[in-house]
């Protein structure tokens, strides 16, 4: 079963008025059940506009989206899919425990199978020791991390990220990759990724979605075939070279048309 | 940011920080006092001019009492043959004022609470009230105080009638709650999109966006305006007494013992320092709050 089905997808901000933006024209994406996928694609094509649209933050234009079987916004209100951002947004008056409970509470969980569920999630993320720690007391990347804990607090079949791992440093980038695909693994999570990083996107992912922008569109979707487990070892597996050659070539191509383009326009 | 893990730590409620500051301030204290004698001494007399311009106060025993003659006249019998000590009565003004003070305070911050909730939940709101907000400030607290108190005295409610006290409080409120309702409008408005998009992901109504993220975030942006609040409620309350006369609390006697100043110039100095108190209780008491309500923040901000 496909877990997320986008149908000739436009998305048109201010329509109409001066400032209108088209943001996407005629996206067409099928997401597998427990496929990690990746965006990939210059900045203002229209990556953070798609990933809003799968959740419902935003209504398109025109076309239509199926997210596990259901229209966006009924997933949306079965908390179907969990979110992480660039920022990790934790509230800082709240502690690490607390921030990872915060949409089972808003569920209804009662207070046990709250805490409970908490302490599953960071032992996931490893940072079992920081429950009562306020978020300002860790480093980025455990803050990230506990984003992260609370976007799978509700085992939600579907993990949205818009590029979570943008602030942290290389190291701890490669790490919290590791870590994440671990995670997803062992869940069996789909997961959909905004990233501007192609060895990011070739590490993660099945298939690598290549995006143009003005107006956003999909101009390629490269599959990355990588035997066995990923590793570390995969980033000097002569497979994970060639999935980046291919997505720096078709993000060359991107940039070319955008190029030729710029020249009409004069 | 780095690596470096803090522990969690309970800090202690008597930091060394706070204590140099409790240290600062009695030592400010006895700074002005020192200020205040020393001028007795080089002081003009019958006042001073200065290019023409009468600006040195007067350094007479009548104008300017010693501190001593003060603290001393805490001591003696309010009127001539009362067995009640000065400092009982300058007490219990202030304590009655603060009580009026307090309940204009709560009333006050209800109500700038309710307002921001409002403005921060229709936009319309914000726009048709907050002008009438800001005008209202602009009104004369002296002009105000008389109508409140004839507008109370026509209200009763059953058995229930309008005290007099309550139009004090009302004052007070009246002051009070425009700080709060700025500084939580502006709290409440304060989180990024991020965090109201990640609200909107969970489903949640905009109560629960209010409870779990706006009101929390508007905490820091609270404290203040809490301390604006309760400095604006006392002078309400106090100014309310002196316009309307109200009996029982330290503006009266402020202005009871100014009529005094020629035959015991000390007296009034009794009951500023009375109201000085009042003050001091009022923000000591916010400072507690704020203690309470910021103890789990970040601390960069005020280290
Ligand atoms: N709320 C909005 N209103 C108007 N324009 C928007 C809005 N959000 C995004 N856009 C525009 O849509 C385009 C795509 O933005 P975005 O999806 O954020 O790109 P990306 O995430 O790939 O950098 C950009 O031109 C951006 O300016
Ligand atoms: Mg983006």
């Amino acid at each position: 079963m496909s877990a997320i089905e986008i149908n000739n997808v436009n998305k048109v901000f201010n329509a109409g008025s001066g400032n209108q933006v088209v943001a996407l024209t005629d996206i067409n994406l099928s997401i597998a059940s427990g496929e990690f996928v990746s965006l990939i694609g210059p900045s203002g094509c229209g990556k953070s506009t798609l990933l809003r649209l799968i959740a419902n933050l935003l209504e398109p234009t025109g076309g239509d989206i199926v997210v596990n079987g259901k229209s966006p916004k009924q997933a949306r209100l079965d908390q179907d899919y969990g979110m992480a951002f660039q920022q990790s947004g934790l509230f800082e008056w709240r502690t690490v425990a607390k921030n990872i409970e915060l949409p089972l509470e808003l569920k209804g969980w009662d207070k046990a199978k709250r805490h409970e569920r908490a302490m599953e999630m960071l032992e996931l993320v490893k940072l079992a020791d920081f429950a009562g720690h306020y978020p300002w007391q860790l480093s980025g990347g455990m803050q990230q991390r506990v984003a992260i804990a609370r976007a799978l607090a509700v085992h939600p079949a579907l993990l949205l990220m818009d590029e979570p791992f943008g602030a942290l440093d290389e190291m701890t980038r490669e790490h919290m990759q590791s870590e994440l695909l671990g995670i997803c693994r062992a869940s069996g999570t789909t997961v959909v990724f905004v990233t501007h990083s192609i060895p990011e996107a070739v590490y993660l992912s099945n298939r690598v979605v290549v995006m143009s922008p003005r107006p956003g569109r999909v101009t390629e979707i490269v599959d990355v075939s990588i035997e066995g487990e990923r590793s570390d070892a995969t980033r000097d597996n002569s497979a994970f070279f060639k999935g980046i050659t291919a997505v720096r070539e078709a993000l060359r191509g991107v940039e070319m048309s955008d190029h030729v383009r710029g020249i009409e326009d004069r | 940011m780095s690596s470096t893990i803090t522990r969690p730590q309970r800090t202690s409620f008597l930091t060394p920080r706070r204590l140099r500051r409790v240290a600062l301030f009695f030592a400010s204290l006895v700074l002005v006092a020192v200020a205040w004698e020393l001028y007795k001494v080089v002081g003009p007399e019958a006042g001073g001019k200065i290019f023409g311009w009468k600006l040195l106060p007067r350094a007479n025993d009548n104008a300017m009492p010693h501190i001593w003659e003060m603290l001393e006249r805490y001591g003696r019998p309010e009127v001539r043959g009362s067995d009640r000590k000065i400092w009982s009565v300058v007490l219990a003004g202030a304590w009655f004022s603060f009580r009026l003070a307090l309940v204009g305070f709560f009333v006050g911050t209800a109500l700038g609470l309710g307002l921001s909730i409002l403005m921060a939940r229709f936009k319309v709101a914000e726009r048709g009230i907050l002008p009438y907000l800001v005008l209202s400030q602009t009104v004369p607290l002296i002009a105000l105080a008389p109508l409140v108190v004839s507008w109370g005295g026509k209200l009763s409610i059953g058995d229930w009638t309008w005290p007099r006290w309550l139009s004090a409080s009302v004052l007070g409120a009246f002051l009070a709650f425009f700080p709060v309702a700025v500084g939580a409008l502006k709290g409440l408005t304060s989180p990024p999109s991020a965090s109201i998009e990640l609200m909107d992901s969970y489903a949640a109504s905009w109560w629960q966006t209010l409870r779990k993220l706006r009101f929390p975030a508007a905490v820091p942006f609270l404290v203040p305006a809490l301390k604006l609040a309760a400095s604006a409620s006392v002078i309400g309350v106090v100014v309310a007494e002196i316009s309307t006369g109200l009996k029982g609390g330290i503006g009266r006697l402020i202005i009871e013992y100014a009529r005094e100043a020629t035959s015991d110039p000390a007296k009034v100095f009794t009951a500023v320092f009375g109201a000085a108190l009042l003050g001091l209780a009022m923000s000591g008491f916010v400072t507690l709050a704020d203690l309470y309500m910021m103890r789990n923040r970040p601390k960069e901000a005020n280290a």
